[in-house]
């Protein structure tokens, strides 16, 4: 068995199938991608694994112990943290109770109050607006806080979806940065959902392709990038 | 007129307690609570049953009346609001088992108390003078104790963990879930916070006013009033509402007959909402 297992995952929305059948598996500290167009079942798939949706059929195992009868919050303690589609800051809260929420199921005071120094002094733009409402953050700036936050947990699995989402180019590049960085520092295995298909093939080492539902092609990353289904329908050709 | 100022000061201390119980059920749940006077009412009519009637202190029976009524908000919230926002998820049903949960207490409280304006002794005696404005000192305990509750309530939802659940679950509830909060019990805390209040409020305000077991729908109007007023669902902008109401009733009971009083209220209330429906502090709808 795999770090991560996930085996048929189905989910349907009103009696309408969302995924079918959608199979995930990788290693400790891997990146994998799920690309795919608007609708395919990308955000439906993580969702069903942080038990926001309700599995019709199919079982996730993480670390070794099957995880899919899991309320939210126990899948948190279990080391698995969301960054949710639009990114979802608490906007009239402050930076800090924002980052402070991302601890909630924590007890260790010390080691919350030692991680919250430590997200702070990667993102610094977070440390001058400590005490701001996060609404009133930029687009980016609301990602970073939004992944420090995940990262609050202590997660060894991290989820994002669409993080690039609504963000110009250059901001895009940081996220992605951000990513490699957080997998390789922190050492936390990442599921990254994209519509940004070229961004999720370079910086992760695996890849779904979904297709209506259903997993249409996976493979290495790299491969992908040179697949030329794969170019044609989403790197632009 | 130091008279008006000093009503106007108590009046709004306490509804600035009722304010804020339904602006957390509200916020949290988002479930306008109907039955906030009758959680009021009662608060009231507790603290009436073991002052009067068993004969304890008035101390002991405002705990009771905070630990009954805060009960109660927390086991309708378990029991009925709860499965009703899982099988359905229109708004309405909410409101309705809300205006259902009001008549289900205001005929308890009926059979049980009865339908008599209650009242109890003065808790202390002596009166203050300011300016040219008498404080009876039991009225003076109850705006401390209003203004200690409010701080205390604040400092709750503003500095405590659990306090800050309950802003987070009222500004993204998915959000929140993500970050491993227990949303049910969270939520049952805050709906039994918001009765507790109202509970207070009512164990309170029975020393200078006097309840009776049909004066929630009246309160439950005045607590409408102030979050039109303040914006729903804003802490801040309960408290002013709280403020404005407390201030115009007593200004107008001064000077002009009580019931034409209310009726200015509502009419400026209207004007008002023509001008600003998402009230003073409220976020305009996106």
């Amino acid at each position: 068995m795999r770090y991560f297992e996930a085996r048929g995952l189905t989910v349907d929305y009103d009696r309408v199938t969302a995924i079918k059948d959608i199979s995930i598996g990788f290693d400790e500290g891997q990146i994998v991608a799920l690309i795919g167009a608007n609708g395919a079942g990308k955000t439906t798939t993580l969702r069903a694994i942080t038990a926001l949706s309700r599995l019709k059929a199919g079982e996730i195992w993480f670390e070794g112990e099957q995880i899919d009868r899991h309320a939210p919050a126990a899948l948190v303690e279990r080391g698995i943290a969301m960054v949710p589609e639009g990114r979802r800051v608490f906007p009239h809260m402050s930076i800090r109770d924002n980052l402070l929420m991302g601890a909630y199921t924590r007890k260790d005071k010390a080691g919350v109050a030692r991680d919250l120094e430590r997200i702070l002094a990667r993102f610094p733009r977070l440390e001058e607006r400590f005490r701001q409402s996060a609404g009133t953050l930029s687009g980016g700036e609301q990602e970073m806080l939004v992944v420090g936050r995940a990262l609050m947990a202590k997660p060894r699995l991290l989820l994002l979806d669409e993080p690039s989402l609504g963000l110009a180019p250059m901001v895009v590049r940081d996220i992605a940065n951000l990513i490699v960085e957080i997998n390789r520092d922190e050492g936390v295995s990442v599921i990254l959902v994209e519509q940004n298909s070229r961004m999720a093939l370079r910086i992760s080492q695996y890849a779904y392709v979904l297709e209506t539902g259903r997993i249409g092609l996976e493979g290495a990353s790299a491969d992908l990038l040179h697949n030329d289904h794969v170019k044609a329908l989403y790197l632009g050709g | 007129m130091e008279q008006i100022l000093v009503n106007g000061t108590i009046l709004a201390a306490n509804y600035a307690l009722i304010a804020l119980g339904i602006t957390l059920i509200f916020s949290i749940m988002n479930v306008l609570n109907f039955a906030h006077g009758q959680m009021f009412m009662l608060g009231g009519l507790i603290v009436y049953y073991v002052c009067v009637v068993l004969h304890l202190p008035y101390a002991l029976a405002l705990i009771a009346a905070v630990v009954i009524v805060g009960l109660i908000g927390m086991l309708f919230e378990d029991v009925f609001f709860q499965r009703v926002m899982r099988i359905s998820n229109r708004e309405e049903n909410t409101m309705l088992l809300a205006v259902g949960t009001s008549l289900l207490l205001e005929n308890a409280a009926l059979s049980l108390f009865g339908e008599k304006q209650r009242a109890i002794p003065p808790i202390v005696s002596g009166v203050y003078r300011i300016g040219n404005a008498f404080l009876p000192a039991s009225r003076a305990l109850v705006l401390v104790l209003s203004l200690v509750l409010i701080a205390a309530v604040l400092v709750f939802v503003n500095y405590t963990k659990t306090g800050r659940a309950m802003r987070a679950l009222a500004q993204d509830r998915t959000a929140t879930l993500l970050m491993g909060v227990d949303a049910k019990r969270i939520s049952t805390l805050g709906f039994g916070l918001g009765a507790a209040l109202a509970g207070v409020a009512g164990g309170l305000l029975i020393s200078i006013s006097g309840v009776n077991a049909g004066i929630g729908t009246a309160i439950s109007t005045k607590a409408f009033i102030m979050i039109m007023i303040g914006g729903a669902g804003v802490i801040s902008g309960s408290l002013l509402g709280a403020v404005v109401l407390g201030f115009a009733e007593a200004i107008g009971y001064a000077l002009i007959p009580g019931s034409v009083t209310y009726l200015l209220i509502f009419v400026a209330l209207i004007v008002f909402l023509l001008f600003r429906p998402q009230g003073i502090m409220g976020k305009p709808a996106a």
